[in-house]
């Protein structure tokens, strides 16, 4: 595993200066059923922003609003590096709650973070929409029309944000109900129209336009599915991140694994075309729902999950790492998303974690998508299956929960010595035009999976007559499912990422690979799941 | 733990509402009309639940029989939707309403979608059809009779056959 060498951990405060204000949308007066709300009655007086209509996405929750959804206000808090800038803009938003709880403030914590790292940093209100269902695709315009906001002040020239926003590195966080609304804003953000609104900015709506440059949208523990296009479930396009904790006892199956197995997902009609672009994912046990949000109680009972620091702390590593990666171009923090264990310095001491990273840039050797049949080499890649002893079937597995869509290859032994075997062609794949191999396999708890070990088998590349053997457990651990909150254990596959140079020096010639095997050596029996095999970068 | 349990159904009402504007701009999205004259008339179900709903991420969504109605929202007593098209009811009527919070596993509520009202007259605007104690629909109140009459009918003959069995 990578160690953090030069990195600085992320999750400390930086060494800029920074301000908090809160802005808002007056003359208004939240009524005393509503008293967290207050302080935006009073936003500064330089950071006054405009109402918005989200009539035609929703109505509003049961609570006495001093509003109507045609005129809901644009509130929240701002943590502003000092300095000229322009600094990159990050934008977080809650998910469903008690309207009568602000559940705004709870993410100041990251927000103060990057602003200290010199990122503008701003935490929304949408409480307004909390309670329903359906309103998602409210939310992601609630979140946008934030957006809009900072282009607003951005562009005036008396605004204290004048020239400051740099509108082209922006980043939309969202949690819970919020991290699934992200992903439609994401896709919305490129929309001409929504259904009959128009985003145009115009009358009656006045809603968008958007277009703005997200660099990457992340989601933590979120929904799937509850607000569908017309068009089908969405399909982030823009890279993706997301984080979910094993303990969530609200989101308890993991519906967002499917926004991630939708974004960037191979295209069957030109399977070496990438989208260009990335999509991490962590899985982080022990993790429950609400303690990302600081002023949320925990949904677990006491003992179940990790302490709120330490969930907080997580939650800044990683969300940090981002931002400086996609925000403040510093690459090397791409490392933390690739492999989590370049964190492990920073993280919670005994902090287990299951990751998975897609780089844009990849050959799929095989990525299961061909349909449920007997498993292939994937075109344009060109070779043979052969299975030793392991039963080895496609499926749509539910590794979370829900329906899924998206095929998983199930590899089953039951005797030391059984192996697949992909056998290659060398002339299809250009191995070595990339960096590493990359997998993603995970276990699950069928019961020839010994309870809570981690499972390993041992990875053989060949060319021509040699072959390096890796055990999978030197690149990562193959951990067992943590006991879930409720519902049935998750399959989290991890990403192992052999370096090719590694295959280098033990004498395999990457324009010549003529197989890879799974190697089934150093456990007597095992269930594992495949997503896919790839050379990446 | 154990899974959440699906919201529970104590009645469902309909009520013909008149659109405000800005319930017309909705439902004119809604209803992927073009045009964008107000329809003269919503129609309001009112689902009214045993409890409140749990203020979480999670969510439960409404379908009747196998369509999924896309948005609802929360009023004091329950939850409740809007329908444009009348046909809706004809198409539907008597079906059972479900939740389901990932779209496997359906969680039927025993409780059937009611007919439209005979009269398609606006009652009320939507937000009064929400607040004010207006009239449940039959087919609701049928159902509750009916069971109520059944129930009372058991009771009877659960009743006779205790003093047959003491008399013999």
């Amino acid at each position: 595993m990578a160690e953090a060498e030069s990195l600085k951990d992320p999750g400390l405060p930086g060494e800029i200066p920074f301000d908090t204000v809160i802005y808002g949308s007056p003359p208004l007066a939240y009524p005393v059923a509503l008293n967290q709300f207050v302080i935006y009655n009073t936003p500064d007086p330089a950071y006054v922003a405009g109402r918005i209509n989200v009539s035609a996405f929703a109505n509003l929750g049961f609570a006495p609003w001093p509003f109507a959804n045609t005129n809901a206000p644009l509130n929240g808090h701002i943590c502003i590096p000092r300095g000229r800038g322009p600094f990159p803009l990050a934008v977080f938003a809650h998910g469903n709650h008690n309207p009568l709880e602000n559940s705004t403030p709870g993410y100041l914590y990251l927000c103060q973070l990057l602003a200290s790292h010199g990122i503008i940093a701003a935490t929304i209100d949408v409480n307004f929409l909390n309670g329903g269902f359906g309103e998602n695709d409210a939310r992601a315009i609630v979140h946008l029309e934030h957006l809009k906001q900072f282009r607003t002040w951005n562009n005036t020239a008396t605004h204290p944000l004048h020239g400051k926003v740099d509108l082209n590195r922006i980043l939309i966080v969202g949690h819970s109900r919020g991290g699934e609304a992200v992903g439609h804003a994401s896709y919305f953000n490129r929309l001409a129209s929504i259904g009959a609104v128009n985003l145009d900015g115009l009358a009656p709506f006045f809603l968008g336009p958007y277009r703005f440059g997200l660099s990457a949208v992340a989601a933590i523990a979120p929904t799937d599915r509850q607000f569908i296009p017309v068009s089908g479930p969405t399909v982030v396009p823009d890279p993706y991140y997301i984080i979910h904790g094993s303990k969530d006892g609200d989101v308890f199956d993991f519906q967002g694994y499917h926004t991630y197995e939708r974004a960037h997902a191979v295209d069957l009609a030109n399977p070496s075309v990438s989208s260009g672009k990335f999509k991490a994912m962590l899985w982080v046990h022990k993790a429950n729902h609400n303690q990302f949000n600081s002023t949320w109680p925990p949904e677990t009972g006491p003992g179940v999950a990790m302490t709120r620091a330490s969930q907080e702390q997580v939650a800044k590593v990683h969300l940090g790492a981002l931002a400086q990666a996609v925000l403040l171009d510093r690459a090397a923090y791409f490392d933390v998303l690739r492999d989590h264990g370049t964190a492990v310095t920073w993280d919670p001491p005994s902090t287990d974690f299951v990751s998975q990273y897609l780089d844009p840039e990849r050959i799929l050797v095989q990525h299961n998508q061909e349909g449920v049949v007997a498993p292939v080499v994937s075109l344009p890649v060109q070779g043979t299956v052969a299975a030793d002893a392991v039963v080895a079937t496609r499926a749509l597995t539910l590794l979370t929960g829900g329906p899924t869509n998206t095929i998983t290859l199930r590899l089953v032994w039951n005797a030391l010595g059984s192996r697949l075997l992909l056998t290659i062609d060398p002339e299809t794949l250009p191995a070595e035009r990339y960096k590493v191999l990359a997998l993603r396999v995970g276990q699950s708890t069928d019961p020839n999976n010994p309870v809570n070990r981690d499972q390993d088998f041992t990875l053989q590349v060949s060319s021509g007559s040699r072959t390096a053997s890796v055990a999978a457990s030197a690149l990562h651990r193959l951990l067992y499912p943590d006991v879930p909150v409720a519902g049935p254990a998750k399959i989290m596959m991890q990403t192992l990422r052999l370096p090719v140079a590694q295959l280098v020096e033990d004498g395999v010639e990457p324009r010549d690979i003529r197989s890879i095997a799974f190697f089934f050596d150093r456990r007597a029996t095992g269930t594992l799941y495949v997503g896919d095999l790839q050379f990446s970068n | 733990m154990q899974p959440p349990k699906p919201p529970q159904i104590a009645a469902v009402d309909v009520v013909p509402a008149q659109p405000a504007q800005a319930d017309s701009m909705a439902l004119t999205h809604l209803s992927a009309r073009t045009d964008a004259s107000p329809p003269p008339v919503a129609y309001v179900v009112k689902v009214k639940l045993k409890s409140r709903l749990p203020a979480t991420s999670l969510g439960w969504a409404l379908y009747v029989s196998d369509v999924r109605i896309p948005k609802y929202w929360e009023y004091e007593d329950g939850i409740y939707f809007t329908v444009i098209d009348p046909n809706f009811f004809a198409e539907h009527k008597g079906e059972r309403l479900r939740f389901s919070h990932d779209g496997a596993e359906f969680h039927d509520t025993g409780v059937k979608l009611p007919g439209a009202p005979a009269s398609a007259t606006p009652v009320a605007a939507i937000s009064e059809a929400l607040t004010s104690n207006v009239q449940t629909s039959a087919t609701s109140r049928r159902r509750t009779t009916a069971k109520k009459a059944k129930a009372k009918k058991a009771k009877a003959k659960s009743a006779k056959a205790k003093s047959k069995r003491k008399r013999a």
